[in-house]
């Protein structure tokens, strides 16, 4: 197959030759290696790549993916890191407007009664700006012989793959995991692997996020051998019975194997001091089920008590060798929707939450560890105890630290299409996406499925979000329907739905609102609501201006079906950049950079400043929060 | 020049009047309408006269309801608002304004139990207002402040109403009895009732400057400086400035810049630099919070009318009050 340019501006080209979505285990060669962590399977392609930048995919270095191609001229760049802050490309910070505003026209394809598709409208534009990567590398002698996989953790926006000289696949969706196959192509000994990344696509479209746009390997990138005998998904169902003691473990693995012939999968159950409480045995097959095993007086898991028990899949061959080992923590919770109130293990559930941007004032989205311990402990002492990821999936880490540390999550799809619909303020939605155009149904199904797949088994996950400020329509209740067909464990949370009403009964289960004033909350609770209602964005913390919260915290006294908030938002987006005049570090926000149209600093509405000191309205938010923190 | 009584010294100048006691020394201007030189141990406090305050730096809420812009007016206030009138009284009766030649029938050995002088400023307003600050001294050198709004129909909110003496040189830092952290009308909830001690005039530093460091509640705050600009004193000790409620708890903020400076920087480092210090006294906040940073208010209690009356007062600590 050959790789061709026009999948860019085609909506239903999103994915060419990528693995499925599945569970973001981890596996290991040996039980050492799966208690120790370390991973003999793994080899990271982080670090130092060739690199060669394109104004636009007219003047790219065509076929510099060959391993005969001369790129003595590339330059190099880190791995994973934004093309923009090395240097390339305009940083650009915009709101709910295109980046392309005001520059060029476009319109997504298939709307205004367009049925050509628009061609050419990425594939040859001129501000879609292209970054060549290539890496020579050498398996490790854990991948050898084995089939080798490629991760790309995040990649905005639109990425093409080669290896050897032999394209590979296609992918889009810059939040999450990519993974191709590269077992055909491998080579002994050194092999070049090369990456294409156009910064647009009609991807753009629904990847509209108030944030810095910016291009590139962003996450990271590694290479994963799997064993012959392979958990490729795994499903965990740790749910409560009727009496809120008795825990119901359901597991289910999808395998896959050169021979299944006597071959086992062995279940460990363990509770969180290591004692070993439930084992089971089953035959290898395709599908390999374990249901309804009973954890008598089982320690749920909430936000005070994010209580995990360990579970661990061995895999053996017919002569009883362990071939690969699976761990993962397991949360009993129940989350029901009971007389229009959320309850978490019977209790109504009350959200102290925030929304979080994946930030570093030096990095960009590519956040680090540290980051992430720094924001919880800021959680801990401010009384947060959930978070939206907004408004697309994070870094899978994320969601083990948020099962570990009991904060509730809304895991929101990687959606924002807000300039398709919203102009000036107003909702003006004449060429929505992803609306009903059933040319934009498959791709946003597609990014629900990613979500849903990858981040399954998270106990901290409480709610599926469609994603954020994308308008209402059939596209998006077939989302919906989606994670009702797959998981009724969690509840569906929209905003959307409140500016098109034609679909209340078909997207969300709970009313959300935006920026709504106490009053009109109180409007709503008090006639006859048909959901309870959250606030998914609320108390815009920008600059100076967090003040009067009380109101909102009126409201939980007064309503069981108000069940709180996220802060709008966490983290201030802006970047540590050297002054011009004074040589001294600052933070600069959008227009700085000479970009237009911007948002100026419309992205400092955090409730830390982006170097991650906390602001003075923190003090407020950890009173108000500390006083529904039971 | 020091006296030894426990009565004010009173030098009743062609320009001036005098009020010198133990440790103290203080002169109000007529011409400059207000308290030019506020000495404590021989130490200036005072830069420039202080006067009303009525602008704080916009605030992104603000920016994104236009209140900025239905108050602009008030900014123009804070910065121009001549004083137009001046009333002098000893020991509690008003005497005709003692400027040359009326103070010709003055000696130089004058004396007062207290000597009050009030400060009247016309607002540069449509339309206009006045504004008093009533400075009443006692023989201990305490000074107490009080400043009065009159309410005029027709007049845009006010940002905040407050009393701002600017300080020559930057202070070391500052201690107060109040709430923690940086608190408002509307987001006051979350201080801690303490004493605090900030080292320097931390500026917060809010993406694009903005109003800032506020402290509600307070009982007394405490400046100390150890610079001067006095070229005839080397002296480097620590030397303090306390002011402590009166009736109320009073706001304040302590920072090496006025609102409109604030104003004026897009970014932090636009800032000039910090070199003297800003302490403004409020007697009424106007709060920042909003639902969103793009059209909503802040709660209707968290404004402050101009239509109606406001008044407040404080003290300014006398140089033996706290053990110097």
């Amino acid at each position: 197959m050959q790789a061709e340019l026009k999948w860019l501006d085609d909506p239903e080209t999103f994915r060419v030759n990528q693995l499925p979505a599945h569970s973001d285990h981890h596996y290991y060669a040996t039980v050492t290696d799966a208690d120790q962590g370390t991973n003999q399977l793994e080899q990271s392609l982080d670090g130092t790549w060739q690199f060669a930048f394109a104004p636009n995919p007219q003047e790219r270095p065509q076929g510099f993916y060959r391993p005969d191609f001369d790129r003595r001229s590339f330059d190099t760049i880190q791995v994973p890191g934004h093309i923009e802050l090395a240097g390339y490309g305009q940083i650009q910070y915009i709101n709910t407007a295109y980046p392309w505003e005001g520059s060029h026209y476009r319109r997504p394809a298939y709307t205004l009664g367009d049925r050509t598709g628009k061609p050419g409208m990425f594939s040859e534009a001129p501000d879609n700006t292209v970054g060549a990567y290539a890496k020579h590398f050498t398996l490790n002698p854990g991948l050898q012989g084995q089939r080798v996989i490629v991760q790309f953790d995040g990649v905005e926006e639109a990425l093409y793959l080669w290896l050897n000289g032999h394209f590979v696949g296609y992918a889009e969706d810059s939040f999450t995991r990519s993974e191709f196959d590269l077992t055909p192509y491998l080579q002994p000994g050194d092999n070049l692997i090369a990456v294409e990344v156009f910064k647009r696509c009609t991807a753009s479209f629904l990847e509209d996020q108030d944030m810095f746009r910016f291009s590139g390997i962003f996450r990271s990138v590694r290479l994963l051998a799997q064993p012959k005998l392979h958990v490729n998904d795994l499903t965990i169902r740790a749910n409560v019975q009727d009496d809120l003691k008795t825990g119901d473990l359901n597991v289910t693995a999808q395998l896959a194997a050169d021979t299944f012939d006597g071959a086992q999968v062995h279940l460990t159950l363990r509770d969180a001091r290591g004692a070993r409480l439930l084992e089971r045995t089953s035959s290898a097959d395709d599908t390999v089920s374990f249901t309804h095993l009973t954890v008598p007086t089982v320690h749920l898991w909430q936000h005070h008590d994010p209580y995990l028990y360990q579970l661990t899949l061995e895999l053996l061959d017919a002569q009883g060798n362990v071939i690969e080992v699976v761990p993962y923590v397991v949360g009993f919770r129940r989350l029901e929707l009971k007389d229009k109130v959320m309850l978490l293990n019977g209790q109504r559930l009350i959200l102290n939450g925030v929304n979080r941007h994946e930030w570093d004032a030096r990095t960009g989205r590519n956040v680090s560890l540290a980051d992430m311990h720094r924001d919880l402990s800021i959680f801990k002492q401010a009384h947060i105890n959930a978070v939206r990821t907004c408004h697309y999936s994070d870094q899978d880490v994320w969601y083990d630290l948020c099962d570990q540390a009991g904060i509730y999550m809304m895991a929101e799809n990687n959606l924002e299409s807000h300039g398709t619909w919203q102009k000036r303020g107003a909702v003006e939605p004449s060429y929505n996406v992803p609306g009903s155009l059933p040319e934009w149904r498959a791709v946003v199904l597609d990014r629900a499925r990613s979500n849903y797949q990858t981040f399954k088994n998270h106990p901290a996950i409480l709610f599926w979000s469609l994603g954020n400020e994308s308008y209402a329509g059939d596209n998006i209740a077939a989302m919906n329907q989606f994670y009702k067909d797959h998981d009724d464990t969690r509840l569906t949370h929209y905003e959307g739905v409140c500016r098109n009403r034609d679909y209340a009964d078909r997207i969300s289960d709970m009313e959300s609102m935006m920026y709504d004033p106490p009053k009109a909350i109180r409007d709503y609770l008090q006639h006859d609501p048909q959901k309870p209602f959250i606030n998914c964005e609320y108390m815009h913390d920008m600059g100076n201006s967090l003040g009067g919260m009380q109101s909102y915290m009126d409201l939980l006294d007064e309503f069981p079906m108000y069940q709180g908030g996220f802060i709008w938002d966490y983290i201030d987006q802006a970047l540590l950049v050297k002054d011009e005049v004074t040589g001294r570090d600052v933070l600069r926000y959008g227009g700085d950079f000479d970009d237009r149209p911007a948002d100026y600093e419309f992205s400092g509405d955090g409730l830390l400043f982006a170097d991650r000191t906390p602001k003075p309205a923190l003090q407020e938010v950890s009173h108000y929060y500390g006083n529904y923190d039971d | 020049m020091a006296t030894t009584t426990t009565k004010l010294h009173v030098i009743y100048g062609d320009t001036t009047l005098g009020l010198v006691g133990e440790h103290f020394h203080y002169i109000f201007n007529y011409d400059r309408g207000g308290l030019e030189s506020l000495q404590q141990y021989g130490k200036e406090w005072l830069y420039r006269t202080p006067k009303p305050a009525f602008w704080r730096a916009t605030t992104d809420n603000d920016r994104g309801n236009h209140f900025s812009a239905h108050a602009a007016m008030w900014l123009g206030a804070d910065l121009f608002s001549p004083c137009t009138d001046i009333e002098v009284a000893v020991n509690g009766r008003v005497i005709t304004l003692p400027v040359a030649p009326e103070n010709n029938r003055y000696s130089d050995h004058e004396t007062a139990d207290t000597v009050s002088l009030t400060f009247t400023y016309t607002t540069t307003t449509v339309p206009a207002t006045m504004v008093e600050v009533v400075y009443t001294v006692d023989a201990t050198g305490q000074l107490t402040i009080q400043e009065n709004y009159t309410g005029q129909p027709g007049l845009p909110e006010l940002p905040a109403l407050g009393f701002q003496l600017i300080a020559p040189t930057m202070a070391s830092g500052f201690s107060y009895q109040g709430l923690s952290g940086e608190t408002y009308p509307d987001r006051m909830a979350g201080g801690i009732p303490g004493t605090y001690t900030v080292d320097g005039l931390p500026v917060t530093p809010y993406l694009v400057p903005q109003e800032n460091g506020m402290h509600m509640q307070t009982q007394q705050v405490t400046v100390t400086r150890q610079t001067t600009l006095n070229n005839a004193d080397p002296d480097q000790q620590a030397f303090s400035l306390t002011v402590q409620q009166a009736d109320e708890p009073f706001a304040f903020s302590c920072l090496p810049y006025t609102a409109a400076e604030l104003e004026n920087a897009t970014h932090q480092e636009e800032l000039p630099p910090a070199r003297r210090t800003v302490l403004t006294i409020y007697g009424a906040v106007r709060g920042v919070g909003g639902i969103d940073s793009w059209g909503a208010d802040v709660e209707p209690e968290y404004h402050i009318s101009a239509e109606t009356g406001h008044s407040f007062s404080f003290k300014i600590a006398g140089p033996d009050e706290l053990n110097h």
